[in-house]
């Protein structure tokens, strides 16, 4: 990450600690997770013409 | 997903499949961060045949009379879908041999081994599957003993190196 602004670099590692803090989940909490990100990404495929189905599961939140 | 497994448990204890596992996404999910999935994929041992490939039609009939109906190449159980894979060559079988036993909310289940997840990317080759190995060399706990002898057992070393040169 030569040449990279310090504040740059700063928000790179806040990300990779993040991620790490999202690996260290308990595995419940990474499906409630995958959940929010489909209904997320559920819209935007839709545009594109794919139809895909979120999950209907009673997990805890993350 | 607590009830999806519950049932994929009850389907093993009435022989449809001798042995199932998480594989996939979701089973990458175990080991590192959240990753986009929509489907559930379970690897199974079809109960006569010792895992060869043949008709997964007995596990859609058990699935059909307890309710669940297909959606595309999924069956959609207990508002998961699950779309299930024959363990068809000697990888995929010892990687449901070899699945780590685990707990989901109080319910027991399987999950494939993170060194078996990076196995089976290596030999499926997809642009996806090299993503899946970074994610899982950078954030899985691999046992890269184990890993190698995976690898040299089912000559996918080459393609290790290649893809982490």
């Amino acid at each position: 990450m030569d040449g990279i602004r310090p504040e740059i670099r700063q928000l790179f590692a806040a990300k990779e600690a993040r991620r790490r803090v999202l690996a260290a989940l308990p595995f419940p909490a990474k499906v409630a997770v995958v959940v929010k990100l489909q209904e997320m990404a559920a819209p935007l495929l839709k545009t594109r013409g794919r139809s895909v189905r979120t999950w209907q599961i009673e997990e805890i939140q993350p | 997903m607590k009830r999806t497994l519950q049932v994929l448990n009850d389907l093993e204890r009435h022989h449809v499949f001798s042995r199932y596992a998480i594989g996939g996404a979701m089973a990458a999910t175990f080991y590192v961060e959240p990753l986009l999935t929509f489907d559930l994929d379970v690897f199974v041992a079809l109960a006569k045949d010792g895992g060869r490939l043949t008709s997964l039609a007995p596990i859609y009939d058990a699935l059909r009379a307890r309710g669940y109906s297909e959606e595309k190449e999924c069956v959609l159980i207990e508002g998961v879908p699950v779309q299930f894979l024959p363990a068809y060559n000697s990888l995929l079988q010892e990687a449901l041999t070899e699945a780590a036993e685990t707990q989901y909310e109080g319910v027991g289940t399987r999950v494939v081994r993170a060194e078996y997840l990076v196995a089976i990317c290596l030999q499926t080759g997809r642009a996806k599957d090299r993503e899946r190995v970074r994610i899982l060399r950078e954030q899985a706990d691999l046992d890269l003993p184990r890993l190698a002898e995976v690898l040299a057992r089912h000559n996918l070393e080459e393609r290790w190196k290649q893809w982490t040169a």
